[in-house]
């Protein structure tokens, strides 16, 4: 495979991490996160937009992960549906706000989701093909090749599950 | 790594997947399994698509496109719907790993070309009966 094996998630997180702090290290290598520094050279400068752009993915998975919660109180037959996809979320988060570990992680209030399993659902979607939209620019923009890799796996494993929401037994069972 | 570099890797990649839908189409019977039939014959067509395209940046990245090889190695038997399928699964979960590679390394158009080919090859895993994963492409990550 021409893919490019990182073998721990650390290392990823430490990449990813790097990234934000060292952008021109990073890209200009290809895989391995930079090595550290030996404390000759003064560190860089933050690059403001891989940090906001970070910001902007991390406040977005708040809240599309506040959409889902309150889909799942308002109906709750929806938790097997909504269930893998909050986890993924949560997963796609924890990376993301521990390599931004300084960065402030956002609250979201809960939305009101309207009673009915059909239309819980199709806020559901709505909200997930604007997360997808959100990562797959930060990810377009993403001045490190390493972040840009994580968002684009974030953007397709939202896809993914917002393939799977569509999925006409899933819309069938939610049909009110 | 280059982009030229990334460019050819993932274009030798797509001739591997692209010989491999073929054996997969051979193996899959159209009035047997249709559903099956017509997943494969999309993603073939995808795929020659996809090739096509990166022949088209590797010569506008100054590259000669890498050629196809005569043959490539599939793993497993197909006798079955259901060994084409995992095959098939397998294809596309390969891709999204190659074009996330492909993603690292450019920037501008083809990272956005490689992001939404990584995508639709995530979502097509779906179609051959692949499930959501929480990190397609980057495995490492889970």
């Amino acid at each position: 495979m021409p893919g490019r094996p990182l073998t721990r998630r650390t290392a990823v997180v430490s990449a990813v991490g790097s990234a934000l702090a060292a952008p021109l290290v990073l890209t200009s290598c290809d895989i391995d996160p930079p090595a550290s520094t030996d404390g000759a050279s003064p560190a860089p400068a933050p690059p403001p937009e891989d940090a906001e752009l970070v910001a902007t993915v991390v406040a977005e998975l708040v809240r599309a992960g506040a959409v889902l919660e309150a889909a799942t109180l308002s109906v709750p037959d929806l938790t097997p549906a909504l269930a893998p996809v909050a986890a993924a979320h949560a997963d796609h988060l924890a990376l993301l706000a521990e390599a931004v570990a300084d960065a402030d992680v956002p609250t979201s209030a809960p939305p009101a989701i309207a009673s009915g399993r059909a239309r819980a659902l199709a806020v559901v979607q709505r909200s997930e093909r604007r997360l997808q939209r959100e990562v797959g620019q930060a990810c377009r923009l993403a001045a490190s090749g390493d972040l840009a890799r994580v968002l684009a796996s974030v953007a397709a494993s939202t896809a993914q599950h917002g393939a799977a929401l569509a999925d006409p037994a899933v819309e069938q069972e939610a049909a009110p | 790594m280059s982009l030229l570099d990334a460019l050819q890797a993932t274009l030798a990649e797509e001739h591997a997947t692209l010989w491999s839908y073929g054996v997969l189409g051979a193996r899959t019977s159209q009035s047997a399994s249709p559903a099956l039939y017509d997943a494969v014959t999309a993603a073939y067509r995808r795929h020659r698509s996809r090739r096509d395209q990166l022949r088209l940046m590797v010569r506008d990245a100054g590259g000669e496109p890498v050629a196809a090889a005569v043959a490539y190695e599939v793993d497993g038997a197909l006798v079955r719907p259901p060994q084409v399928q995992r095959a098939a699964v397998a294809l596309e979960e390969a891709g999204v790993e190659t074009l996330l590679a492909l993603v690292a390394r450019s920037s501008g158009d083809v990272r956005e070309w490689a992001l939404t080919e990584a995508t639709w090859s995530a979502v097509w895993q779906l179609e051959l009966g692949g499930t959501p994963q929480t990190w397609p492409g980057a495995a490492e990550l889970d």
